[in-house]
């Protein structure tokens, strides 16, 4: 993250606007800053998606591959993660500094999407035993201004809303080997069904209330957060507490409810506008960064 | 590379271009607000993206200071879904680390790092989608990125890749075309004063075909001047538009 | 170790001198150092001796499953190493930027220039390729590694046979070399770096800079051709600017240098193959000749003696006149020598000027020869006799 300094003041500023709903740039604390999502932004991969929330900006591109599945589910593919904290994002992350980010990011990503509640993985399996999809899922940060998980996991559901994978018709050959064959066809493709991938929401303490959304600033007043990831339906999949402070029992229930509930909203308008953005289908301008 | 057959007899390329035509080229400039500099290119199918600190004070060890001139410091990085087969490590091997050298050495000869002693300017490119041509675009990029941070330069420093079929020099190769196994010659320009910056070329060639090889990059990399120019002066009238009103 | 810098005089005057078209050791702008060649025991090692600069080269070879992307081609695997040895500043397990540098371009130069058949390579296709391995390390830095390292390892390749292999449906024999006779590689065609350093923005260029040149220079221009002028590969680093008929230039001056070292590496394997043929002694140990201290020798450089009459006479004339004759000692007693009378004691005062050194004398006289033992003090004045009465005075 870029290393922003705040003063006392402004830090008894900004708890006393919490206090009262109100935050530095005019949100409520259940408030989403300016969200915005474009699927198919890099074509050789099998899926990506682009997403913009305030400052922070985040690429995630998905190439599936076909490998041997994990011995302990053999009829299930799996998803590995990357983060690559890039330079872009501040001076810092150059050359291995962004490694420790990467690594903690990438292991809380697995926690919360790599089962198969979240994902339906059996989808992903060829020859039960065998063969496999296995989907690399990389994130790239581009630009950081807080709250990453958040925009992770949009970008992520997004990313796997939009990936094709390609068919795969399974021959015999003569000495009874398998043959894979993918389909030529780049419209014969199999979809992800994302219902169930759930979103994080990030909470963070200020004071005595909590906030959703929060950027450098205000994390730099916050003493712990909750990470939360909700599906659509409200079921809680995954809790983590982030940071060194400390949370009472009474705060941890508060925020979940606030979670679940802010979480919930989020999905409907997400799929709305991610089915609207298909079926725009080829008339659609791909404006990537050119906007 | 059987079948492929990188010029027709008609005199088209694999995407349909005449041999000395450039692929379509569309850049913005300040992609990014928290970055002093930022910018992001397309050509073709290659997509970079520069982004641009500085100059501030040198970061890490005080004695890579120079007294006299300002340091640069410049990453090459690919993004792991850049290339057809996944990439395990976006920087760090040694084609990275080349490509970054190149890219240090092309720019300290046209910032006018004098300007800026005991400071480091920090440049970092990434490229996105790859399909040749990667390291004329993170040039372009960046050029655009350094003149969105405000740093001065000599000139606008614009590269661009060209290559050998028969007799004919093609200009802007894509990575069909780069791994067919002709020649490659990368060429950063700065094109007022035709000074070259750095030059590039892998693969055989005939001496005898040099020159006119030399000269289809140099006249596509002034061309590529013009576009990246014309860039500039309409960021800038966007960016007056906003702070006038 | 941190190198030592280079200091400003001695800048100011190698810049001065290429200004000149002088270098430092009398060679052309555009002239090679001496460039000698010897192949050791093994097939596939070789030494190259650049003026002062010395490099090894070995190549080497196993069997391995090839690349997914190209099942019956063989790999080449490039290796080059800066020994601490070579210059104080190289680290051993540091990534410098010369590192990567010299690397990457021996990877192009031979790699991407396909000088080797690789498909000859191919054993089994899909299954077992060989790979061939070229470790190429710097013995010793003195200036122009890149045009070592690059005439080091294609000599080693062309010098390399490797085993003899007979193919059974899927198995595979590696006959030893005293089963069967080993298989050279086929090589297609010998690329050779040439390097051109450039100094003052370009106005002045080099061949073959040594390793002072090399600390002043701006940037440098690696061309890689071989001796059909066909070019393998054109680099140029450091931040100059360049244009475009210097690079021409360069090519037409790299092509002929090219062709002459062609012909040095051809000749040497010729007399290794033919040493090995008649039974002669062959290897590294030949090639260093015998009664000489390695390290001291120095070669003979040519000197430019045409006007040397007329300059000396030149400076002569101009010359101030000699200072003052002291006369010869007298001797007062035997085991004593007087020379001169002998100045005030100047301990006492406090002024600080330099000018006032105490007079200490030291001297010796030979019957023959002059050995003149100076006392390394600073503050002494010493005259320096002679027999005929010619005295210099040098101050410390």
């Amino acid at each position: 993250m870029a290393t922003i300094q705040v003063s006392e003041a402004e830090k008894v500023y900004i708890m006393h606007g919490v206090r009262d709903d109100l935050r530095v740039d005019g949100r409520g604390c259940e408030d989403y800053r300016h969200m915005e999502i474009e699927t198919d932004v890099v074509s050789n991969t099998d899926g990506s998606a682009k997403v913009r929330l305030g400052l922070t900006d985040i690429l995630v591109g998905i190439k599936a591959e076909i490998g041997r599945p994990r011995p302990m589910a053999p009829d299930e593919g799996y998803l590995e993660f990357f983060v690559d904290c890039s330079a872009n994002a501040t001076p810092e992350f150059e050359g291995r500094g962004g490694e420790e980010l990467g690594m903690e990011l990438s292991n809380s990503l697995y926690k919360v999407f790599n089962n198969r509640h979240s994902v339906d993985l059996r989808s992903l399996s060829i020859c039960p035993g065998e063969h496999c999809w296995v989907l690399y899922v990389d994130v790239l940060l581009l630009q950081c201004d807080g709250n990453l998980f958040d925009a992770m996991s949009i970008s992520i559901k997004a990313a796997l809303f939009n990936t094709r994978i390609p068919r795969v018709h399974i021959s015999e050959d003569e000495e009874g080997g398998k043959e894979i064959e993918l389909s030529d066809d780049p419209y014969d493709c199999m979809r992800l069904n994302v219902e169930n991938v759930p979103c994080i929401v990030t909470l963070s303490k200020i004071g005595h209330r909590h906030v959703v959304d929060a950027t450098l600033q205000e994390k730099a007043c916050s003493v712990a957060s909750l990470l939360i990831s909700v599906t659509h339906r409200g079921t809680v999949t995954c809790v983590r507490k982030l940071g060194g402070g400390s949370l009472d029992p009474d705060s941890i229930f508060e925020m979940t409810e606030t979670g679940k509930r802010v979480g919930k909203i989020l999905h409907g308008p997400l799929m709305e506008l991610l089915q609207k953005e298909e079926s725009l289908g080829k008339e659609r301008m791909k404006v990537g960064f050119l906007a | 590379m059987a079948g492929l057959e990188l010029l027709s007899d008609q005199g088209y390329r694999l995407d349909g271009r005449k041999a000395t035509e450039l692929r379509k080229v569309q850049a913005r400039m300040g992609v990014f607000a928290q970055a002093d500099g930022s910018a992001y290119m397309e050509q073709g199918n290659t997509k970079a993206l520069a982004v641009v600190y500085g100059p501030h004070e040198v970061r890490g060890s005080r004695s890579k200071s120079l007294h006299d001139r300002a340091v640069i410091n410049c990453q090459y990085s690919m993004a792991t879904f850049s290339t057809a087969e996944r990439k395990r490590r976006p920087h760090g091997d040694r084609k990275s680390s080349e490509m970054s050298l190149h890219l240090k050495q092309t720019f300290e000869a046209a910032v006018l790092t004098q300007l800026y002693p005991r400071s480091q300017i920090d440049i970092y490119v990434k490229i996105l989608q790859s399909d040749g041509g990667n390291y004329s675009a993170c040039v372009n990029a960046a050029t655009l990125a350094l003149v969105d941070a405000g740093i001065p330069m000599r000139d606008y420093v614009c590269a661009c890749t060209a290559g050998f079929v028969e007799d004919t020099p093609l200009a802007d190769l894509c990575h069909a075309e780069e791994s067919g196994g002709g020649t490659t010659l990368s060429l950063a320009l700065l094109p007022r004063s035709e000074n070259i910056a750095l030059v590039q070329m892998d693969a055989r060639l005939h001496q005898d075909h040099l020159p006119a090889l030399m000269e289809a990059a140099m006249e596509a990399c002034k061309g590529l001047s013009k576009v990246l120019d014309s860039v500039v002066r309409q960021h800038l009238q966007e960016v007056s538009v906003q702070t006038r009103e | 170790m941190r190198e030592t810098p280079l200091s400003n005089c001695e800048r100011d005057f190698l810049l001065k001198g290429i200004q000149e078209k002088k270098r430092l050791d009398g060679r052309q702008t555009y002239d090679y150092r001496n460039i000698k060649i010897s192949f050791g025991t093994d097939y596939g090692c070789c030494t190259v001796t650049l003026g002062k600069t010395r490099v090894l080269a070995q190549v080497s070879c196993e069997l391995v499953p090839p690349k997914d992307s190209r099942p019956t081609e063989g790999i080449m695997f490039f290796n080059l190493e800066l020994s601490p040895m070579a210059s104080p500043g190289f680290q051993s397990n540091r990534q410098s930027e010369l590192l990567v540098t010299l690397n990457r371009q021996l990877e192009r130069c031979l790699r991407n220039s396909r000088c080797i058949d690789t498909e000859s390579l191919c054993v089994i296709s899909g299954e077992k390729v060989w790979q061939i391995r070229v470790d190429v390390h710097v013995l010793n830095h003195d200036g122009n590694l890149m045009d070592a390292a690059s005439v080091a390892a294609i000599s080693a390749l062309c010098h390399f046979k490797r085993p003899e292999v007979a193919i059974q449906g899927r198995d595979v024999t590696v006959f030893s070399p005293e089963e069967r006779d080993p298989v050279p590689l086929s090589v297609y065609h010998m690329p050779i770096c040439v390097s051109f350093a450039f100094f003052q923005q370009g106005s002045y260029l080099l061949v073959d800079p040594c390793e002072k040149e090399e600390l002043v220079m701006d940037g440098l221009l690696v061309l890689a051709m071989n001796k059909h002028r066909e070019i393998c590969s054109i680099q140029s680093s450091g931040g100059i600017m360049l244009l475009k008929d210097q690079v021409l230039r360069c090519s037409k001056i790299a092509s002929v240098k090219v062709s002459e070292i062609t012909e040095l590496i051809t000749k040497a394997l010729e007399n290794d193959r033919r040493a090995r043929k008649e039974g002669g002694k062959f290897g590294f140990a030949e090639s260093i000749a015998k009664e000489r201290i390695t390290v001291l020798t120095r070669e003979e450089a040519p000197l430019d003696t045409t006007d040397i009459q007329a300059t000396a006479d030149g400076i002569i004339s101009k010359a101030d006149a000699p200072p003052e004759v002291v006369p010869s000692p007298v001797i007062v007693a035997t085991g004593t020598g007087q020379v001169g009378e002998g100045l005030e004691n100047t301990w006492g005062l406090e002024e600080d000027d330099e000018e006032e050194e105490m007079a200490d004398v030291t001297e010796r006289k030979t019957k023959e020869d002059e050995v003149m033992v100076l006392s390394d003090s600073e503050e002494e004045e010493v005259v320096i006799l002679n027999q005929d009465g010619r005295s210099k005075r040098s101050q410390r």
